[in-house]
């Protein structure tokens, strides 16, 4: 849930005031908490929000608060998951948040798995570049497996849908990659009709 | 064609059952968790369409299907089969099935993860669960690349299955150990080791059924293989442990024995109304009275199959129409009734 007074953040602060016995929710990111005094409300936090935390939020008491609020910000550019939003679920939104996050988690990641690094399984097909790191030869990575009649197939229904959804700079890049995997085809075609003549 | 579940059991006393799950990531995808609608749909259909002659793998007639496409009862008795997990349910983003006919191998794509490999058995048999899980990675491996990295391993969306994705568990019957004072303290310390010890339906004395799941808690830092090795040891571990102490109450309260056991089999086979938690209470209880050998069926029977029969969602769906409460207990006394067999 967004937080209903910036819109921007996630709300993981819920409070309830009671106003004349008629009982509002409300749904707030720790920041506009913070910035709305709610001293004057009874407000009973239920959130998954550790209290600790956001008593420090809204008070500015710790000292390390902000330095905390700047580790909090940092996003990773491919999926815009913030610190905050991994602290507060868990959660990633994509492998290179692994290598953004890599510094602040490393400590929780040994705290969860142990002092370890991966010792088990590696990609058995995989891009060459991923493995040339550690100097492995990985088997040539062919992706996907399909042949071009089964691309074409796919290709022609994405096209479709992009121009029923009206994405037609999509649906041109669609049309690009159609023709030019039409043309892959056509040298072999005409030698097999030469050669059958 | 008969469920996994629906096997002879293994013959060997207290194991329920083995599985092995994967968690991959294609690299040419952000996680679940950030994709919109429209990404979730085209990464599921890509997937599938690769996976579409899955069985060319092994044989196995596989059916494919969209989370969406289900009714709510249907998805709850696939939970119920813990092919789907209870998170995933909920989701409203394309998430894709691939299930083959004896639900022993399922595929979950686009769930917490883009793909979740599961293999299913009864008894204990990790090891060849995970040649099995090992190929059907590899298999996927060849038409996806995977996101990998050289310190965490296959990359994940919790960092709790970071490394190789893999979760071994191996699901327990301790009727005895878990009445035992110290029982407790047992789960905690099995964390020191890494395992994860926890009831199947609940924790504590809520747990009816007394079914225990033995899970390896970290991902990273070991082999698969010795995962499997620390996993099948644990749940070897604890079922010497309930087999001692089972023995001593057999030698020592035979008659109480076999007053529970034959006791359990009259009321599950002639009860007209029964609750899930008594059910769960009597099923276990028979349990350990076919696995004391204090009496055997005429027919074989799986009594872990019953256990998974008489949950709500799978009632319902037998029943076609919504049951009240009371009529989920007569509908569940009568599963058990036309499914148990009579004793030699
Ligand atoms: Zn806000
Ligand atoms: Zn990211």
């Amino acid at each position: 849930m967004l937080c209903e007074k910036c819109k921007i953040r996630e709300a993981n602060i819920k409070y309830t005031e009671v106003i004349n016995g008629v009982k509002n929710e409300h749904n707030l990111c720790a920041q506009c908490a913070k910035e709305m005094d709610l001293g004057h409300y009874s407000a009973i936090f239920d959130g998954e929000f550790p209290l600790g935390k956001l008593l420090s939020a809204l008070l500015g008491l710790e000292e390390s608060s902000q330095k905390e609020d700047k580790l909090q910000q940092i996003m990773c550019p491919s999926c815009k998951t913030t610190y905050q939003e991994f602290v507060e679920n868990s959660r990633f939104g994509c492998p290179d948040c692994y290598g953004v996050f890599d510094l602040l988690i490393g400590d929780k990641i040994k705290k969860l798995q142990g002092n370890g690094t991966h010792i088990g399984k590696k990609p058995k097909y995989q891009k060459i570049e991923a493995l040339t790191r550690e100097g492995e030869a990985g088997q040539p990575f062919a992706e996907p497996e399909l042949s071009r009649d089964e691309q074409l197939e796919i290709l022609k229904a994405k096209l479709q849908e992009a121009v029923l959804k009206e994405e037609y700079q999509l649906a041109a890049r669609y049309r690009d990659e159609i023709r030019s995997l039409s043309q892959e085809t056509q040298p072999e075609n005409s030698t097999e009709g030469r050669s059958g003549e | 064609m008969n469920k996994w579940f629906e096997q002879r059991e293994s013959g060997q006393p207290n194991v329920v059952s083995s599985r092995i799950r994967l968690a991959r990531n294609w690299d040419k995808y952000r996680f679940p968790k950030s994709l919109t609608a429209q990404e979730s749909e085209e990464l599921v259909k890509r997937l599938e369409y690769g996976l579409k002659n899955l069985k060319e793998l092994d044989g196995k007639e596989y059916e494919y299907a969209y989370l969406e496409e289900l009714d709510e009862l249907s998805r709850r008795a696939l939970r119920e089969r813990r092919i789907l997990s209870s998170g995933i349910i909920e989701k409203k983003e394309t998430v894709g099935l691939i299930v083959s006919r004896d639900e022993s191998v399922s595929i979950i794509l686009n769930g917490d993860d883009h793909i979740r490999i599961q293999v299913i058995s009864p008894g204990l048999h990790l090891g060849e669960l995970w040649k099995t899980a090992d190929q059907m990675d590899d298999y996927i491996n060849a038409r996806f690349s995977y996101a990998f990295d050289a310190k965490y391993g296959y990359l994940t969306s919790f960092p709790t299955n970071v490394g190789t994705g893999m979760r071994a568990s191996v699901v327990l019957h301790l009727p005895t150990l878990s009445m035992g004072k110290k029982f407790q303290s047992l789960v905690g310390d099995m964390s020191r080791f890494g395992i994860t010890l926890r009831g199947v339906y609940g924790e504590g004395s809520e747990n009816y059924g007394a079914l225990y799941e033995v899970t390896n808690q970290k991902t990273l830092g070991s082999s698969e293989q010795e995962i499997i090795n620390l996993v099948t040891q644990t749940a070897n571990q604890l079922n010497h442990q309930e087999q001692q102490v089972r023995e001593r109450a057999l030698k020592n309260h035979r008659l109480e024995r076999e007053d529970e056991a034959y006791k359990s089999y009259g009321v599950l086979k002639y009860a007209r109304r029964l609750s899930a938690k008594d059910a769960m209470i009597f099923l276990s209880q028979m349990m350990t009275g076919v696995d004391d050998g204090i009496f055997t069926f005429r027919e074989s029977c799986s009594i872990y199959r019953l256990m998974l029969g008489i949950q709500t969602a799978n009632l319902q769906k037998l029943s076609h129409e919504p049951l009240s409460k009371e009529e989920l207990d007569m509908a569940r006394a009568a599963y058990i009734r036309n499914e148990l067999p009579e004793l030699c």
